[in-house]
């Protein structure tokens, strides 16, 4: 039988857990994606702000800090994607408002991106990031801090909205 | 708004990829039409992956050897060796070579780096490599090819390339200085410590190591190759200071200056026996393309700049250097020679010895160690080029090939040359680990 155990608000409404889902919430206490998206999402918008410093100094330095960036953003990514996916499957998620594609699309879209800037950032001096590893850092930007926006503005961990009594 | 980022990023997508999705253009333009003077310059080409071609090396089993011209025939004269990369043959006929290997600790800086130390690790793999960097010589007092002797001549040296001997005084270029050893003709062994004469610029990083060394024909001076430390500037402006040029070295004080600059990567230092001008072969910059940038041999004049990093074959700009100069490329001298793109020459000698035919009198021989920056390789095989007054005149021809068989496996690759006192051709064949000798048939 469900029993109130604590006590929470969503938007100013009391929020009920009940131990049906405390249940599940055992599972969820610690969750990966969330914890990784974190990761890649810095090391691209850094790669932005070293490429800027690259464009406006020529110094060999910030080029290769945007390289290093791009790698480890791609390869902590792939974590990020890998963890998403497990935590998709798990249905570790309850969809409020708006649908969540935009937020997975856009994620996959930078990942895809950053990958090709790397490839951009393997050449040699200059053309390396001026223009276009500039330009795909930008998108790259774009496209991460905008995903991540809607994402958690529709993404919400099943822990903290689960029944709305009056 | 959503929508217009989307179709913003495809758009951004599909025109990178385009750019990548290029061939890589090896059909195009036709390896020999980058020959002489006046070579094709195509298009510059910038990769999301440069095309990269590098021979799997197997060595030579018993028998097998290297073709040669018509009228010529070759053997091994030394075997089993470890990376030999240069030759130089004494008054007394004795011939020292060089093996040697890459410095280690070159400073991982990218990504890349990782990825490049491994395909170079591949291009110069094939026998052991523990007992080299040092100097082996060679006796065969009555040239007939076969030595009486072989000995180690000088060991425990660094990443040697170039030797030069002035009376009783020889010079070793190590990579990172000009070291000088008694000698007195006879000797099979040096045990005496060297002195050094002249640092040379060395590690770290140390991207072209092999430092070529002449001595001048009055033997007042020695003029060596220090090539680049990047391909073109990679590793910062700062870490090519005094680099990518032939320095001139006082032998008595062992002060220098830069003699030429420019020269991406100059080898072959050698003396051009009718005017007496200094010629080196050049490689030339990568990832512009698979016809660009072809290496080239050269007459080196004092004061010379040759273009790199900035320009190439005289006012080219490179669109990877930054800041650029304009008052350098301005003065920037055409080389004389283009050898076609890649084909990386690392030895030349001019040819003034009796015993080869006489077409070959008067000329330059080129090693062609062979490329990795494009699909279809080129290189890998010895070439003469034949000179009158002093100036190239006329075609290239193939002298010694078959270092890559028909299924793009390298027995072995050509480096540096030298003329033995019974006027054969001597070849080192650093990854085949072998000492080739050409005569006539």
């Amino acid at each position: 039988m469900p029993s109130d155990i604590t006590r929470s608000t969503v938007q100013g409404t009391p929020v009920h857990l009940t131990t049906a889902e405390s249940a599940t919430t055992e599972v969820v206490r610690h969750p990966l994606y969330p914890m990784l998206v974190p990761f890649p999402s810095v090391c691209f918008v850094g790669a932005f702000f070293t490429d800027l410093a690259y464009w406006g100094t020529a110094e060999m330095m910030w080029a290769d800090f945007s390289a290093w960036l791009l790698f480890a953003g791609v390869v902590l990514g792939c974590l990020a994607l890998i963890a998403g996916l497990v935590d998709l499957g798990q249905r570790r998620y309850v969809v409020t408002q708006a649908p969540i594609w935009p937020h997975v699309l856009g994620n996959l879209v930078a990942l895809g991106l950053a990958l090709l800037n790397c490839f951009v950032h393997s050449r040699d001096a200059w053309t390396s990031v001026v223009p276009q590893g500039l330009i795909l850092s930008a998108l790259v930007l774009i496209v991460v801090l905008t995903s991540n926006w809607i994402g958690w503005s529709v993404l919400v961990y099943r822990r903290r909205v689960v029944e709305v009594r009056p | 708004m959503k929508r217009h980022v989307l179709r913003l990023l495809a758009l951004a997508g599909v025109a990178t990829f385009a750019l990548s999705a290029c061939d890589d253009g090896s059909k195009g333009t036709d390896p020999n039409a980058q020959i002489g003077a006046n070579p094709t310059l195509p298009k510059q080409q910038q990769y999301l992956l440069p095309p990269m071609k590098v021979a799997k090396v197997v060595g030579w089993k018993d028998g097998e050897k290297p073709a040669v011209a018509q009228g010529l025939k070759i053997q091994a004269m030394a075997t089993g060796l470890h990376h030999p990369r240069s030759l130089t043959v004494l008054p007394n006929g004795d011939v020292l070579v060089v093996e040697s290997v890459a410095p280690k600790g070159e400073p991982i800086k990218r990504p890349k780096d990782l990825i490049m130390h491994w395909v170079e690790s591949l291009a110069t793999s094939g026998g052991e490599t523990k007992d080299s960097n040092r100097i082996t010589l060679l006796r065969d007092a009555d040239g007939d090819g076969v030595p009486e002797s072989q000995s180690v001549f000088l060991d425990h040296l660094n990443s040697p390339f170039g030797v030069a001997l002035v009376g009783n005084d020889l010079y070793v270029a190590d990579t990172d200085a000009i070291i000088r050893y008694p000698y007195t003709e006879g000797d099979t062994q040096i045990t005496a410590e060297g002195t050094t004469l002249t640092p040379l610029p060395g590690g770290p990083i140390d991207h072209h190591w092999t430092k070529s060394l002449v001595a001048s024909q009055d033997g007042t001076r020695l003029y060596v190759g220090v090539g680049s430390n990047s391909n073109i500037t990679e590793n910062g402006i700062e870490a090519e200071k005094n680099r990518a040029a032939i320095w001139e070295v006082d032998r008595a004080t062992g002060r220098w200056r830069i003699y030429a600059d420019g020269l991406r990567n100059p080898n072959g230092l050698s003396w051009e026996p009718q005017t007496g001008t200094l010629w080196a072969v050049v490689n030339e910059r990568d990832e512009l393309g698979p016809n660009l940038v072809p290496d080239y041999m050269t007459s080196v004049k004092d004061g010379g700049f040759y273009g790199w990093p900035y320009s190439y074959y005289g006012q080219n700009i490179d669109p990877r250097v930054k800041p650029q100069r304009p008052d350098l490329v301005a003065r920037a001298i055409v080389p004389d020679y283009t050898l076609s793109t890649h084909v990386a020459p690392l030895g030349m000698v001019f040819y003034t010895g009796n015993a080869l035919p006489s077409s070959y009198q008067g000329g330059a021989f080129v090693g062609e160690h062979g490329s990795w920056n494009r699909k279809i390789p080129n290189g890998y095989k010895v070439i003469f080029i034949p000179f009158s007054n002093g100036r190239p005149s006329g075609q290239p021809v193939d002298v010694v090939t078959g270092f890559l068989d028909q299924g793009g496996k390298a027995h072995g690759r050509p480096v540096g040359l030298a003329v033995d006192k019974a006027g054969a051709l001597l070849i080192a064949d650093d990854v085949g680990n072998t000492v080739w000798r050409v005569t006539a048939q």
